[in-house]
């Protein structure tokens, strides 16, 4: 079972036309509630007190839909073609992506590989703290109460909801993001891979797998 | 009773029966149920109050570390609200504490707002 | 000195911020302070009174606990990453005893692991 039907940006990948203030076409959002309004508001007044403008506010929603989310699966895409560079990845993640014109503004990033003996699981328990110029908005799960309770306590059974299951003999290492570094997990490359573009790969590193809390699978053919 | 660093029992009513301090955030290991593992994704005003939050950190005119600490400082409000509504709090919070808005303007502002909705 | 093969064994070298003065190095033990000051701070409760040991120094940060107030949290302060054991860390730890949880504790926080002196001067290395 695939996992793009809970990756949201999966979805909403070519979802353009918003102006400033309004829903997008088709978003049955329902009324608003009093933190909308209140959101809204402090932003209508900061634009009005030219703090900031509603351009920067747009342009910078298109970057965190449009750029963002889509990043993690290239550079991933790429340590599992280049070996060399997947050392470098390892070593210093911020610079690696700034190889491939990645530029995580003021994130640290350490990347963490899965190996036939280590599962990497990332969380923040203390808020959401998530690579966001690599990976985009984190997804709902990552920033609910319940996982950043239980997946420091009991990893493997909040893996096993989401349907990751570990033998014993794999260690479960999990990083809480709880200062200035943040996280990105590598994968092991499943098996049946062998010669697809980064392209392709990427498509299979979905977000979840970069989180940890899924491994890529090869999807049935057919 | 005054409230004091480490004691047991604080008096200040925020803190209800959480010992030494802890803050409502700090969940780490807390007793919690099943996880929902759908990504439910961001309604438009949350994708746009993200916007905000991160184009006012760019400016350097509101830090993460200050609104963390003003979600923190919810208390036992903070499991009452959702995620985004937590950072709005917050991001209320830290406004009026810099004077960038007043708690008056706010609520004008809201009020007009609200107006625009009920109007469609 | 850590042993060669606590080295081969933890992780990759600092690779941010240099952090001169750095008062712990890789693979020592650490204990978190026992410690449950009020206001904003980046130590989750549940690893405070518990032992680990240095995985990796991440370099010098401004201080959080004082960013969250509006200052600017210099001077910097020295970031760790601490690998412990599940089973030290939680009592009833269901899994196996393989299993690690890691995060980032600022200097203030550390104090050697019970029993282990350590000079008050801190060294060069960065």
């Amino acid at each position: 079972m695939s996992d793009t039907a809970f990756d949201y940006y999966a979805r909403r990948k070519h979802d353009h036309e918003h102006d400033d203030h309004a829903p997008a076409a088709g978003e049955a959002e329902g009324p608003p509630s009093e933190y909308e309004i209140m959101s809204r508001a402090m932003q209508e007044l900061l634009e009005a007190k030219g703090v900031v403008t509603a351009e920067e506010i747009r342009r910078r929603m298109e970057t965190f839909e449009e750029e963002f989310p889509y990043r993690g699966s290239l550079v991933i895409a790429r340590a599992w073609t280049d070996p060399a560079f997947r050392q470098r990845l390892l070593k210093d993640g911020k610079a690696a992506c700034a190889e491939m014109g990645v530029e995580l503004e003021a994130t640290r990033l350490i990347a963490v590989e899965n190996t036939p003996d280590v599962h990497n699981v990332i969380v923040c328990t203390l808020c959401s703290c998530y690579p966001r110029e690599l990976l985009g908005m984190p997804p709902t799960w990552y920033k609910s109460d319940n996982y950043r309770a239980r997946v420091v306590r009991e990893p493997r059974s909040v893996l096993k909801e989401f349907g990751t299951v570990l033998p014993d003999n794999v260690t479960v290492r999990v990083h809480d993001s709880n200062a200035d570094m943040r996280y990105v997990v590598v994968p092991m490359r499943p098996q049946g891979t062998k010669g697809w573009s980064e392209d392709r790969l990427a498509e299979i590193l979905t977000r979840d797998t970069l989180v940890g809390v899924t491994v890529p699978r090869v999807p049935a053919k057919g | 009773m005054l409230n004091c660093a480490g004691c047991e029992s604080p008096g200040e009513s925020n803190m209800s029966d959480r010992p030494h301090n802890k803050g409502p955030h700090d969940l780490g290991g807390a007793a919690a149920g099943p996880i929902d593992t759908t990504d439910h994704g961001m309604k438009f005003w949350e994708k746009q109050a993200n916007a905000l939050r991160s184009t006012l950190g760019l400016k350097k005119i509101v830090r993460v570390d200050e609104l963390r600490r003003a979600a923190e400082d919810l208390g036992d409000r903070y499991y009452q609200l959702a995620y985004f509504e937590r950072t709005t709090m917050a991001l209320r919070t830290l406004l009026i504490e810099k004077g960038l808005i007043t708690e008056a303007e706010l609520k004008a502002r809201m009020t007009e707002v609200r107006g625009r909705f009920d109007a469609k | 000195m850590p042993s060669r093969r606590t080295r081969a064994r933890n992780a990759l070298p600092s690779t941010y911020t240099p952090a001169p003065g750095h008062r712990f190095d890789v693979g020592d033990q650490v204990m978190i302070k026992r410690a449950y000051p009020p206001g904003h701070r980046r130590t989750p409760y549940y690893i405070r009174g518990k032992e680990g040991v240095i995985e990796r120094i991440c370099g010098a940060f401004p201080n959080p606990e004082e960013l969250a107030y509006g200052f600017d949290g210099e001077p910097a302060k020295v970031l760790y990453r601490v690998r412990f054991q599940q089973k030290h860390v939680w009592p009833d730890y269901a899994g196996p005893a393989r299993d690690v949880i890691e995060m980032e504790i600022f200097e203030h926080w550390l104090v050697p692991a019970s029993g282990r002196a350590k000079p008050a001067t801190p060294t060069q290395s960065g």
